[in-house]
Order: structure tokens, then sequence, then C-alpha cells
């Protein structure tokens, strides 16, 4: 980073007995100036102070003036309270945030359970030289947003500071393998690179759905927007001759340009000068052009990945790795190591991760009858729909849906059936399903906290299970859809022990 | 696809108390007369001069309610109490339950994490308690329904107790 370095008032040690434990910090004292101009606090009072503005009423100059002048003299005011009652303390065993104005609450997120720290630096902080970190705890003790303790606005040193000290912490907070001396330094250790974005690989953006949205959703808030202005301050545009077909044609391709555009844009908004680095026993991932995230994982809790291609990635070979890691529940985003690149680089960092465990097996032709079948009578009852609501009221557009959805069953059925696959190596295994996004689980053999084999009643009849690997990561389960019956106990067993044949009978418990 | 295909994994071998039976069957009965009140009082409150589906409509969800009737109370709780098996080996506990879609689940013994009993109300009038094992995911939980309550409570502590044992990570 370049940014000049922060003033020196940097980080003001708390006197004990405020609280907090010894050795507690407060943030920088520049986070008041930039919570001040965002009104992080000062939102709260928003819906109390509508209802005061429109009993004064506004007229005049004289009161917006007034009135925004209080409005910041009060963010301000807000921001410095905020500011003077919140402490952070890295102890050797855990971390500690006490905050709030009246009641004083103290949160204590223990070594041994923090998951991973992310530092990042909105655009207002880069300007103050400020970063936020942000610790993940271990998911499922609480609920929520609660799975992180957030340290609002530090100078980038002390947020490195605190990166490192947390996770060097954590590591002691760890037993300690035999012959290893213990006091051995905690320096950080030398970087591997994994990974680097390459900006030409944003031009695959247009073609994933997620950045297409980016733009459609802007162009919503826009014209949501104009329609909130008053009247007289609407633009007054009378609208183009829309009878000629050039000008449709013009318009249609200047509006798949710019969504273009804004796919691309959006994309680098967010991975701009993205790189995944290796450092000691954890990765380390940087991105985004505005604000800059940096995540941290721990390798040791890495039981696999993911390997997901929508429908307009496969065209152009692009793809996208989430990585799947013990503990960190909802937040999977921060599991992200590959957000968008070419096929090669992300099987290659896959590999990385987790060991291959060979080619895919198809699943048997049962499994494309059953595929076919479901794509067409979900077609057929479309139609049959529409054709009901054509002779009751003659409305045609569901007839045609369901048309269109059947004479496209076939392909859709047989693309469905592509994507099934599974596979189990030697220590690890893998299964592929999806109709647009094409999504393969890559998976350690002990990720496996269990096993679900369902079988509906024509699966039965048609001699195929679809058996889902239970796993504490990511969503919790991963299936091979349409496996035939025969093969799931040698898969199991194969992808996680002897265990998964489950024979031999014990002696139930007498009531 | 004349002979039953054999079953993808190894059965479980014990089946389930026999108050279970009783206790799905009077939740069918439950079941029944909520959707018996609740046709009988639309039946007697629109007339079938309102037009569009209502004449239909009058004598079709008597009978749906009449087949429900049948299939809930004299036929689901005997087919499901034949299909579901339990069995807690050495190293794992393992589930198979269901009615039409049948589902096996499988869990090992070093990756419980916890174990719970619940009793709900129409249990605890036929002396029955679930037996839920819990691990790090969501989808590997395994359910043994309608257990006699000291079986139940046998197996939660047997269980737990041999997880703390041979417990690994257990993520």
């Amino acid at each position: 980073m370049t940014e000049p370095a922060p003033p020196p008032p940097a980080v003001a040690v708390v006197p004990p007995g405020d609280g907090g434990p010894a050795g507690a910090r407060r943030t920088s004292p520049l986070v008041v100036l930039v919570h001040t101009v965002t009104f992080k606090q000062a939102r709260q009072v928003v819906p109390a102070a509508i209802p005061l503005v429109a009993a004064i009423g506004i007229d005049g100059p004289g009161v917006v003036v007034a009135l925004v002048a209080a409005v910041t003299a009060l963010s301000l005011l807000f921001a410095g309270l905020t500011w003077w009652r919140t402490t952070y303390a890295d102890t050797p065993s855990a971390v500690v945030v006490t905050r709030g104005l009246l009641a004083r609450s103290v949160r204590t997120v223990p070594n041994d359970r923090i998951r991973g720290v992310e530092v990042e630096a909105p655009a207002l902080h880069r300007l103050f030289g400020l970063v936020r970190v942000r610790i993940d705890a271990a998911a499922g003790t609480v609920a929520g947003s609660d799975e992180e303790v957030v340290v609002d606005g530090v100078p980038r040193a002390e947020g490195d500071r605190l990166r490192v000290s947390v996770l060097t912490h954590r590591r002691a907070a760890r037993p300690v393998p035999a012959g290893a001396d213990p006091s051995a330094a905690p320096e950080e250790p030398a970087e591997v690179e994994l990974a680097r974005f390459d900006p030409r690989w944003l031009l695959y953006a247009p073609l994933v759905a997620s950045y297409l949205a980016v733009p459609l959703a802007a162009v919503g808030a826009l014209s949501r927007l104009l329609q909130e202005l008053p009247r007289d301050l609407r633009p007054d545009l009378s609208g183009p001759d829309l009878s000629d077909v050039r000008v449709l044609v013009v318009a249609a391709v200047a509006a798949l340009v710019l969504l273009a555009i804004g796919a691309v844009l959006g994309a680098a908004v967010v991975n701009w000068g993205f790189r995944l680095v290796r450092r000691g026993g954890s990765l380390s991932a940087v991105r985004g052009l505005v604000t800059r995230r940096h995540t941290e994982l721990e390798v040791d809790r890495i039981r696999g990945g993911t390997l997901a291609e929508g429908l307009g990635m496969r065209l152009v070979r692009a793809a996208r790795v989430n990585a799947l890691v013990t503990g960190l529940g909802a937040a999977s985003r921060r599991g992200q190591l590959f957000p968008l690149g070419p096929r090669g680089e992300a099987v290659r960092l896959l590999g990385l991760l987790v060991d291959d465990p060979g080619p895919l097996r198809a699943h048997p032709p049962a499994a494309r009858r059953r595929a076919v079948v479901r794509a067409l009578l979900a077609g057929l009852a479309v139609a049959a729909a529409g054709a009901a609501l054509q002779a009751t009221t003659g409305f045609w557009g569901l007839l045609a849906l369901g048309v269109v959805l059947t004479v496209l069953s076939v392909p859709l059925g047989l693309g469905r059936y592509a994507a099934l696959g599974h596979a189990a190596g030697p220590r690890s295994f893998s299964v592929r399903s999806g109709l647009l996004v094409r999504e393969q689980a890559v998976l350690q053999r002990r990720a496996v906290v269990g096993w679900q084999v369902r079988q509906t009643f024509f699966q039965r009849r048609a001699g195929l299970a679809t058996v889902v690997a239970c796993v504490g990561a990511g969503t919790g389960g991963y299936a091979a859809v349409d496996m035939a019956a025969a093969d799931v106990a040698a898969f199991t067993a194969a992808a996680s022990g002897p265990w998964a044949t489950a024979s031999g009978p014990g002696d139930r418990p007498a009531g | 696809m004349t002979a039953p295909p054999a079953p993808p994994v190894h059965e479980p071998a014990w089946q389930l108390s026999r108050s279970a039976i009783w206790l799905w069957v009077t939740e069918g009965v439950i079941g029944t007369l909520v959707y018996g009140v609740l046709v009988g009082v639309g039946v007697l409150l629109v007339p079938a001069s309102v037009g569009g589906p209502v004449p239909v409509l009058r004598w079709l969800l008597p009978v749906l309610v009449a087949v429900y009737a049948v299939v809930a109370i004299g036929v689901r709780p005997w087919i499901r109490y034949r299909v579901h098996r339990w069995e807690v080996t050495a190293e794992t506990v393992h589930t198979l339950t269901g009615w039409l879609t049948r589902t096996w689940t499988l869990v090992p013994v070093a990756r419980i994490q916890t174990v719970d009993v619940t009793r709900g109300v129409l249990q605890q009038l036929y002396g029955l308690a679930s037996v839920a094992v819990l691990t790090a995911s969501s989808q590997g939980t395994v359910r043994v329904p309608h257990l006699e309550v000291a079986v139940a409570e046998r197996v939660a502590e047997d269980l737990a107790r041999r997880a703390e044992q041979v417990r690994d990570e257990a993520t």
C-alpha cells in the first residue's frame, strides 16, 4: 500500500479499570471524522427525528442550514461518544471488545474460536489511513451477525499488528506438537503466491449472472429515484419514435453494451488486484478497488472446495472456486478463493486445496431417462395449466411458455444429466450436479460427518439413489444425485471409511 | 423392473416401539378432524349457487378428506412402522425413515456433537421419546422417532459417553 503514514497519535492505551481488561486500546480518533461524515451512529436517531422535523416544518433556506448543522453536530457527538466508550484488547487468550454508551457490553472471543481475520479498507477509511478489522468467531455458537467482532477504525499498521497478533495467539492456543519449541518466535513466515488476478479476466464478467445483476440493480434504483422526484423537477423528455425499427435495434444494442460495461465495472470494483497467498498455516486473499478486503483462512480448517461454472461461464470455460471451511457458517463470501477466471487456473487452485480424486464417473442411463422425463413432465404440466387458462380467460402467455418448456425439455434434461457425476480417490472424493450453475464439490475424506441416502418411490423403481455427504462446512451437504443404487455402499465406504457400509448388527437396548 | 430392487445400503436392524403405530394413528385422526371441520364449515357457509368451481368443490373436498382419512389412519402408520428402522453399532448410528421416500442416515459415533432426547405432548401420552443425534453439519442429523422412553434415554446416554471418548475433531 502506498498511502501516507498515519499521524503519530495512533493508538491510545486506556488505563485499566475502565471496564475492559488491562492493555485495552482505543481505535484511532480519526474514526470520529469518518463516522461523522457517514452518520454511522446518528442514523439510529433518524426515525425519531423525522416527526420532529415534520412538526417544525421546513421553510426557508435558514432552517435547512440550521438543520444540516444540527444533524452534523449530533453526528459528531454520537461518533465521539462511541469512540470514547469503545475499547478493544487482544490478550494471549482472547479478543475483548467493550462498547456501549450507557449499557456496557463486553464481548470476549476466545482465541481457539477464531476462524479468520479480515482487514478491509473502505474508501473513506483509506483517506484517513484507517482500516476495519473483522474477526470471525466460530459459527453456530451465536446466531446471525454476532458471528463476527468488528474493530472499526484503527491505523493500517495497527490493523496489521492486530491481525498478526490474533493469528499467532490463536496458533499458540493449540497444543504444541511434541518436540516443537513452544517459545519459537512467531514470525511472519514467507509468502507463497497461489493466484493473481489478471485484468483480462474481467471480460468474463458479462457472462456471469451475479455481475450482470449489478448494472440492472443500478438501473432499477435510478428509475425508482426518478419516479419519486416531484413532477416539475423531472426532465421533460419527449420519448423517441418507437415505431422505427432502427431506433429499437440501436437502443437494444446500446443497452446490451451498457450492461456489459456495467458488469465489467462491477467485477472490477469487487475483484481488482485479487491476490491469493499462502503464509505459513493460513491462506490470505486481498481484493477490491474501492474497498480493499484482506481475508485470512486457516489451512487446517479447509475441508475441500467447490468449482462453480454458470451457463455463460461454461461457454468461455471460466470458473469460480470457493473453499469449504469448517465453522465458517453463513460467511461463505470469506471462502471465495478464486472469484472469476479461466477454468484451468481454477482447477489448478482447487488441486492445491484438496487432492484430485480422479475423473468423474457418469451416472447410469436410468438417471438420464429420469432427468428428461422430469423436465418433460414439468413442461407438460405448465402447458396443461396454460391450456386451461387459455380456454377460460383467453390468456395465451402461459400456454406458450409451457410449449417452449416442453420443446426444450430434452436438452434441459440432457444438460442436467451431463452435470451429474461422482468419484472417490484415495484421500478425497467429488460430486457434481446443477442445471444452470454446475457445481463440483471436492472434499477430503475426513470432511464427512455422516451420509444420507434418499430414494423416492420412482428412484426405487429405477434402481437409483441420491447420496448426500454431510459435512460441517459450506451448505452442510453435497449430493451425488441419481447414482446407481448398487454403487452406493461402495462409494460411501471409499469416500469416508469402512464404517460407512454399517454392517454387523449390535444388541438393541431393551426397553 | 419386476423384483423389488435391493436397498442401496445395509438395512438397520431394529424396529421402533409398537406404540408408534398408535401415535401415528392419533395424528391421522387429529389431521382428519381438522380438515373435516374446515371443509364442513366451508360446505355449510358457501352455497352452491355462487357458481364457478364451487359446485364441484362441494363434493370434491369431502371426498378428498375421506381419502386422506383412509390413508392417514388406515395405511400410512403401518407402512411407516414397517419401513422405519434404527441401529446403533460400535462405530455408527444408523436410521431408515420415510414412507414413500426412504431416507437412510448414517453418522459415525466419532463425529457426534450433541444428543437430544425430546418428548412431545402426544409422545408423553404413549410413553415415547425421540432421539436426535446432531453433528457439525446441518444436514447430518440423525433422528430416531418414537422409542420407549427408557430405551431413548439409555441410547442417548450411551452415545454421549462414547462420543466423548472417541471424539476426534468432530468437524
